[in-house]
């Protein structure tokens, strides 16, 4: 059995324009100790899953349907009381570096040692400070910085704060939504090296947020391309990105150039352009853009097509 | 360690503002239409005690000798002496200073620490009627007359009901009883001080309960409110470990920037409420055109206003870790 | 075909209109829907009818004219009557009128006291928000100092010194020691604005520094200033309202807060709830109005605050 199980979830948003959806029929599986990454553009819905999986979704948003099966429960069903013991024990998030995510007023080994005490509340301060220092130890945050307060930490030492604040309650699954975004490329670099070694040393299953597919690239085991709240293309990291089959997929991946290889390639590759989402239209999202767009894609929804058993892909166009 | 050099440049701020203030008021003093004289030496006092306090004060100097007496005067608390009661001033302000003080700091805490908590709750029921109820009641008292209202608080509480003394800091009966202990005498200033402690609080708390809820509710949309319900912590714990002390921060600003106003409201209370304070006796003086009082006890608020801002605004770095360090 | 062109032809063809004009309709819209702006903007009118009303009762009948009334039946303070409607005053005189003429002096008391701190306050924030460093520096310690002050308590000992103050100089008195609040709204908006291309532009082509303040930065920081003042009239008509209870009005001028003095000094506060609860209900409504107006307002500058009905 998988960790975690997604089935034709759907989550949107009341809007003055009504309600409207930003996540639509995604679905996706995870096993213990794998990674998976979701990339794509803003709005196409990737950091709406990430809050939707942990329920915490701003008052305005709501889960419209499917399911989403962690450890075989269905998260849904829960009550607000069990759900908030899943939250942090069994899964925990790490946000954006740049985000607020540290509260100003506290010290930082006080917030730690606060996510393990919520879920653990007999034990000893002593054991409890203990353990918020090995988990610095483990993000290389100096014991002598554990007192302080974040805004005396730099972007990078935030973030692996707030790594190490997943990281209290050892669970099973971690979301980490841009974590890298914000900040500079080597201290990127760095953090995403940490993450891998952590996954694997831990054996953490982690989704994996992020517009930036390069970074993505890098520390999962599979992809799953977003485009206009739907999953486009979803396969293990080496099928998606080796042999990319959508469009999308091909326009996000032509964006960034290889340093080697032929130079015609550039020039021939279509750009990945912004959009205005038309979900009006009953047929493929992608089409306005799509060179192979035909009559079949503007009228009907696109089906999903296997490519092997490691690799799906929603347009009837790629064989 | 920080923390004690900012004290030591405000301090330094309040000294300079003070002597301005200082300043000003000799210069407008010497401006004024009338005898500068006359209106520091009681004209009815004997010619010889009147001569002995003119060259105390240095009134008979030039100007810039005069300046410097002045300053001399004020720092050693030669005030001179009141016209109405015929006593040093400085004795008399001396007496008055501790009413003032307990009435104002009391009143501000009280309204504060109320406003605070009511404020967090009004946004936390944001739309509900608890919330309207409460807005709407914060704005409407906060708007009502302060004088006014402490005369109907007067009229209903210790006149029609009788709960309440109507006038003074003290009973007599009780002060002069040999043997009343401590307790009772301190329970008879309570029982004083209240009706004109509701009466400030009454005024003061609506503002800083608007002001929390809509701190409170910006505070709400904050990443670490979300990170901290991630965390699986309860609802009341996000109010109010997480939320409510970043939120109280710009209540405490508020607090700093209202103190003039504070007092003034805290001078018209006390002399409603003939409470036996500095406030009430600058207004006092006014009246009877005691000068040398009136100087002193302005003198005096200004110097509370300034020491209050400085405490303010020493609580508030304290609060604010990113100030501190 | 032709009747399609026909029908677009005869469309009415909406004329361009500017930029400022669409702002403005939109504004309105927002203050229209505001349930708060309405609110405070019904009261204040009442409050303004009662103040252009004032001139009515001693053309009627000289003895409700409000200082100088003098009812031949009546000459000390009696209840509601047909003849008073609220009651007259320890003297005899009309306390309707009073309360009538009280309105009066206390727009004219607020709106001249905002008018003049919003002037000031306007001024010295531009200039110090634009000359920055040394000017703005001495320019906002300037502005502390005089914000440490309780304004009540300093034209208190003004008039000690200077004797009795007559109205207008109370509302200079009020207006000089009101301003720092709104320059300090005011310099932060210049700061803001001074960083703009199109002030960089007015340079270049030449403007001198008096130019640019004048004719580019004062319209885009006027709005702000009539924000605040609404805020500034409520507090210029409650210090007058309290100097005047506490006996240092103007006596020749019946304001509400005066017939609070009166009231209490004359010691029937116990006896004459018509006298006494007519006034303090006044000022407190029309400091209540005013905020309500400026919460409205502050609505239009910040779309945040926004009700759903006002978005649409």
């Amino acid at each position: 059995m998988a960790l975690l199980e997604v089935e034709n979830l759907s989550i949107g948003y009341e809007t003055r324009a009504g309600f409207s959806l930003a996540v639509e029929g995604v679905s996706f599986s995870l096993e213990k100790g794998k990674s998976i990454g979701f990339v794509g553009e803003s709005g196409c819905g990737k950091t709406t899953i990430g809050m939707g999986l942990m329920r915490l979704l701003p008052d305005n948003g709501s889960i419209s349907g499917g399911r989403i099966l962690f450890e075989g429960k269905n998260l849904l069903e829960l009550s607000d009381e069990e759900m908030r013991k899943i939250r942090w024990k069994e899964i925990a998030m790490i946000f954006q570096a740049a985000m607020n995510a540290l509260n100003p007023v506290h010290r930082v080994d006080e917030q730690i040692a606060e996510a393990i005490l919520t879920h653990e509340p007999d034990l000893e301060r002593s054991e409890v400070m203990g353990r918020v220092r090995e988990l610095l130890d483990l993000v290389e945050i100096p014991a002598n910085r554990m007192r302080d307060y974040p805004h005396q930490f730099s972007g990078g030492m935030k973030q692996r704060a707030v790594i190490a604040m997943a990281l209290a309650c050892r669970p099973p699954l971690i979301i980490a939504d841009e974590p890298t975004t914000a900040l500079d490329v080597i201290v990127q670099d760095q953090i995403l090296k940490e993450i891998k070694v952590i996954q694997e040393e831990l054996n953490i299953a982690v989704v994996f947020i992020s517009h930036d597919i390069a970074v993505v690239a890098e520390v999962c085991d599979d992809l799953g391309i977003m485009y206009a709240g739907q999953l486009i293309e979803y396969g293990c990291k080496e099928e998606v990105f080796g042999a990319p089959l959508h469009p999308y997929t091909k326009a996000l991946l032509s964006s960034y150039f290889a340093l080697e290889g032929d130079r015609e390639a550039l020039l021939a590759s279509p750009e990945a352009r912004s959009f205005q989402i038309d979900r009006a239209s009953p047929g493929c999202r992608y089409c306005t853009h799509c060179e192979a767009a035909d009559k079949v894609c503007r009228l009907q929804p696109p089906e999903w097509v296997e490519i092997s058993s490691v690799h799906h892909v929603l347009c009837p166009h790629c064989k | 360690m920080e923390m004690k050099k900012f004290i030591l440049k405000r301090g330094i701020e309040i000294v300079i503002i003070f002597f301005v203030i200082l300043t000003t008021l000799f210069l407008l003093f010497h401006m004024a239409p009338g005898d500068p004289i006359s209106r520091m030496i009681d004209p009815t006092m004997n010619p010889e005690d009147a001569q002995q306090l003119i060259s105390e004060l240095g009134l008979d100097q030039p100007v810039w000798t005069q300046y410097l007496y002045y300053l001399k005067n004020f720092f050693t608390g030669h005030f001179g002496v009141s016209f109405h009661y015929g006593r040093p001033v400085l004795e008399i302000i001396g007496k008055r200073l501790p009413n003032t003080i307990i009435l104002f700091t009391s009143s501000i805490i009280l309204s504060a620490l109320v406003g605070i908590f009511m404020g967090k709750i009004a946004a936390w029921h944001k739309g509900k009627k608890t919330d309207t109820f409460m807005t709407v009641g914060a704005l409407v008292l906060h708007t009502l007359f302060l004088p006014w209202l402490a005369l109907i608080f007067i009229w209903v509480f210790a006149y029609k009901v009788g709960w309440f003394p109507l006038t003074g800091i003290i009973s007599a009966e009780v002060w002069t009883n040999p043997n009343a202990g401590f307790l009772l005498k301190t329970l008879d200033v309570l029982h004083h001080m209240a009706l004109p402690l509701f009466t400030l609080f009454v005024i003061h708390f609506g503002s800083y309960l608007l002001i929390m809820r809509s701190s409170m509710l910006e505070t709400l949309r904050e990443d670490y409110i979300l990170t901290a319900r991630a965390k699986g912590l309860e609802e009341k714990t996000v109010r109010n470990h997480h939320a409510a002390p970043n939120a109280a921060l710009p209540v405490i600003t508020s607090i700093g920037l209202s103190l003039a106003f504070s007092i003034s409201g805290g001078a018209i209370t006390e002399t409603v409420f003939t409470w036996p304070g500095i406030g009430r006796e600058l207004v006092f003086s006014v009246s009877n055109s005691d000068y040398p009082l009136a100087q002193a006890s302005f003198l005096l608020i200004a110097l509370i206003v300034l020491l209050s801002n400085l405490v303010v605004d020493v609580l508030y770095a304290y609060v604010d870790p990113r100030i501190r360090y | 075909m032709s009747e399609a062109i026909a029908k677009i032809s005869t469309r009415k063809k909406t004329p361009a209109t500017s930029y400022r004009t669409e702002r403005l309709k939109e504004n309105w819209h927002v203050f229209r829907e505001s349930l708060l702006g309405k609110l405070g903007l019904i009261l204040l009118s009442i409050f303004a009818l009662m103040a252009l009303c004032s001139f009515i009762p001693p053309l009627i009948d000289p003895m409700y004219n409000p200082m100088s009334g003098v009812d031949p039946l009546v000459s000390h303070s009696v209840g509601p009557s047909f003849r008073h409607w609220l009651g007259t005053d320890f003297i005899g005189r009309d306390i309707f009128s009073q309360l009538l003429g009280g309105a009066r002096i206390a727009f004219m008391v607020g709106i001249s006291a905002a008018f003049m701190s919003i002037f000031i306050g306007t001024i010295i924030g531009m200039v110090a928000g634009y000359a920055g460093k040394t000017v703005d520096s001495l320019l906002m310690r300037f502005a502390d100092m005089i914000m440490v002050m309780p304004t009540l308590l300093v034209v208190l000992i003004l008039s000690s010194l200077f004797g009795q103050l007559n109205i207008w100089t109370i509302v200079l008195l009020i207006a000089l020691f009101r301003w720092p609040g709104v320059s300090r709204v005011i310099r932060a908006q210049t700061l803001s604005l001074k960083q703009r291309p199109f002030i960089d532009a007015a340079r270049v082509a030449g403007a001198s520094h008096f130019r640019i303040i004048f004719k580019h930065i004062t319209p885009n920081v006027l709005p702000l200033a009539l924000l605040y003042m609404t805020f500034r009239v409520t507090s210029a008509i409650i210090i007058e309202a309290a100097l005047a209870f506490l006996g240092f009005g103007d006596p020749g001028t019946v304001s509400w807060g005066m017939m609070l003095q009166w009231v209490w000094k004359t010691g029937n506060m116990f006896q004459a709830p018509y006298w006494l609860l007519p006034p303090g209900i006044c000022i407190s409504l029309i400091t209540l109005s005013f905020y309500m107006l400026g919460r409205a307002m502050d609505e239009v500058l910040d779309p945040r605050l926004r009700s759903v009905k006002q978005m649409r």
